[in-house]
């Protein structure tokens, strides 16, 4: 038997039920869409993963939709014969050694320039920070030439040092930028503070400004492993040799060697996206820590 | 432990002129507050003696060093910020113990002075937490202990109580006060909250405009101001000008505001007799207005007529924007006090805390009678 009792506290429960489900109605529309755009902007990327795992007859007969009808034909031969065979492993390796110290050597440097160009107190220092910042404006293009021919005279075409400094030099510019405008944010009375409590310069960039920074840091490293561990260009003029070359070149030699064979190539270029995304989910909370947090209130 | 000293300072930010050829001797285990309104270069006086500012010309000394050329880390100071500038990835313990651990103080000493700072305090239960965890108040807390830690001989504070609530105020400022005894260490603090200068302070500085006004005991600059401008800043609310002339009559002179006439009681008659017929300022504070109902004994009291305008009663007391003719002044009555908006009412001053001005200098023309420039504190005569 029901009380009146039970049925008044069913009551609120009930409209709230209501409320929610409201609140939800209210928002499908935007999730719908959200979804939708989801979906189409995955749609290429999942199409190259269900045909890394295709055999190659199959890859040259149908369509990647084909393969979810029976009977089911997977394999992973395509990974096995481009990492074995066509130096996939090799060059993944090549593309780590390029790529960290691609990424680490140009933070660390911009992060040190960063706080002096915001914090410490020097003659011609917006110039110098404004022609820093002008330098975004270069065309990579347009530096090929002079920057190869530097590199042969110091000997370091073809090396992986050679490569370092020019994946620093193209991005210190905007690294520059980026932590400059960051660290300029951090309270000012933060940092007197720690001088007043007897902290040098260095300290206060190692135990206060980057700590603080960690966001933005961890931001603009991302964006600089992406851009190195992606780039084609750089590696194809300053590593000339192909024991050195990364996956980006090793994937487009595979496109002009092995045109044809698609599943070959899709199975390599899954290999390289794996790093970028463990990257990216690694670092991704800071993203959003950068964005939500925001304050630094003391 | 040490006296602060300035001498002949001056300090521009480019063509802007923040002191002037400011000249101050803070004495040893003193309380000093700067006081002035916002961009008078009270809070570029406190920087120049933390060493984030340096003077454009003149010294700056602590104790019996010139510090002009000490970096803010070895002039044994120690300051806290209007925002405490507590480091936010820091917890409260490590925020206290940062700057003895750059000093290479021992572990067993830094956990001893951090332990005692928050005993002081009372923050021992939030030594653990991050200052993201902390309200206001106790966050002003740590950044305090964060200053006691350090045992500097001067502390510098820079309007430490303007993100407080109003009660929170009233009860960090006689706990300051507390500190200060107990600590028995100079203290230079800047506000623009001329309560808190009246509250705290054993030695108010009042600046304006770059140029500091005068030095005193608290009682000395509500007693005595030296020009119309500490007169009409220290003393909430604030004191009731009037433009008035000296006249003379066969029992002595009088000041003639138009609108009403008081008698100048005899002592202070003697000085304004040289102004006669001529133009001055006339003050009198709003406590020295009364109902002539409730007059209490001792004073002089002339009466007036005045236009009510607005009443505002406090509950304690009352609050009456009067007028005179055209002219705005405030009372502070009795609360009993019967008085309607419109009304026209009899008031009361009291003469013998009467102030006169020269309106040209702005200067007092009671002489020591109405100022006292404590001469210690100023050494020499271009403050004003």
């Amino acid at each position: 038997m029901t009380t009146a009792s039970e049925v008044s506290d069913t009551r609120p429960a009930f409209s709230r039920i209501i409320l929610g489900l409201r609140k939800v109605a209210s928002r499908l529309p935007l999730h719908v869409i959200l979804i939708v755009i989801a979906l189409l902007w995955m749609t290429p990327t999942i199409g190259l993963l269900v045909s890394s795992f295709r055999p190659a007859t199959e890859v040259a007969s149908s369509g990647w939709w084909n393969a979810f009808q029976t009977p089911f034909k997977f394999t992973l031969d395509n990974y096995s014969s481009v990492i074995s065979q066509n130096g996939m492993g090799r060059s993944f390796l090549n593309s780590l050694i390029i790529s960290v110290p691609g990424t680490v050597i140009p933070v660390v440097v911009a992060a040190f320039a960063g706080f002096a160009l915001a914090w410490m107190k020097f003659p011609g220092r917006n110039v110098l920070f404004i022609f820093l910042v002008a330098l975004i404006v270069v065309p990579i293009q347009a530096t090929l030439i002079p920057v190869l021919r530097f590199l042969t005279d110091v000997k370091l075409v073809g090396t992986f040092p050679g490569i370092w400094l020019a994946h620093t030099a193209y991005g210190l510019p905007f690294a520059i930028f980026l932590l400059t405008s960051f660290f300029g944010t951090l309270p000012k009375e933060l940092l007197e503070s720690a001088y007043l409590d007897g902290a040098s310069n260095l300290r206060v960039f190692l135990r206060l400004v980057l700590p603080l920074s960690v966001p933005a840091i961890a931001s603009l490293a991302i964006f600089q492993f992406l851009w190195v561990w992606n780039d084609l260009l750089v590696a194809l003029v300053y590593l000339q040799s192909p024991s050195k070359a990364p996956m980006t070149l090793t994937i487009s030699n595979l496109v002009s060697s092995y045109g044809t064979q698609w599943q070959l190539l899709t199975a390599a270029a899954f290999i390289s996206m794996i790093l970028p995304l463990i990257v990216f989910f690694a670092l991704q909370r800071y993203f959003v820590e950068g964005i939500t947090s925001g304050a630094l209130k003391g | 432990m040490a006296e602060v000293r300035f001498e002949h300072i001056t300090k521009r930010f480019g063509e802007t002129l923040a002191i002037s050829d400011l000249n101050l001797k803070i004495p040893d285990k003193e309380f000093l507050v700067l006081v002035g309104p916002s961009g008078c270069g009270k809070t570029t006086a406190l920087r120049l003696i933390s060493g984030l500012e340096v003077p454009t010309s003149g010294n700056v000394y602590i104790g019996e060093r010139l510090v002009n050329d000490v970096a803010p880390k070895d002039r044994d100071i120690a300051m806290v910020f209007q925002s405490y500038a507590l480091y936010p990835h820091m917890s409260v313990f490590d925020n206290m113990a940062f700057g003895l651990s750059l000093r290479k103080t021992p572990k067993l000493e830094i956990q001893r002075r951090v332990k005692e700072a928050a005993r002081i305090l009372g923050i021992e239960d939030l030594l653990k937490r991050k200052p993201r965890q902390l309200s206001g108040g106790q966050r002003q807390r740590v950044a305090l202990g964060r200053a006691i830690v350090r045992e500097p001989v001067v502390f510098l504070l820079d309007e430490p109580l303007s993100n407080l609530d109003a009660k929170l105020r009233v009860q960090t400022r006689a706990e300051l006060s507390k500190l200060h005894e107990r600590l028995g260490t100079t203290f230079v603090y800047v506000t623009h909250d001329q309560v808190e200068a009246m509250t705290m302070a054993t030695v108010i500085a009042v600046m304006n405009k770059g140029i500091l006004q005068q030095v005193g005991k608290p009682q000395d600059l509500y007693e005595k101001p030296v020009n119309v401008f500490v007169a009409g800043f220290i003393g909430s609310p604030a004191m009731n000008f009037f433009d008035v002339f000296v006249k003379s009559a066969k029992d002595g002179i009088y000041l003639d505001a138009e609108t009403f006439q008081v008698p100048v009681p005899k002592e202070r008659a003697d000085i304004l007799h040289k102004y006669l017929d001529t133009k001055i300022v006339f003050g009198v504070r709003p406590e020295d207005i009364y109902s002539p109902q409730y007059i209490v004994p001792g004073i002089v009291a002339s009466p007036i007529r005045a236009k009510v305008d607005v009443t505002e009663l406090m509950g304690n007391e009352f609050y009456l924007h009067m007028l005179s003719g055209d002219k705005q002044f405030l009372a502070r009555v009795d609360a009993r006090t019967e008085a309607r908006p419109g009304q026209d009412i009899e008031l009361v001053f009291n003469m013998a805390n009467m102030h006169a001005f020269d309106p040209e200098t702005q200067l007092t023309l009671l002489g020591n009678m109405g100022s006292n420039l404590s001469a210690g504190l100023i050494s020499n005569a271009s403050v004003l």
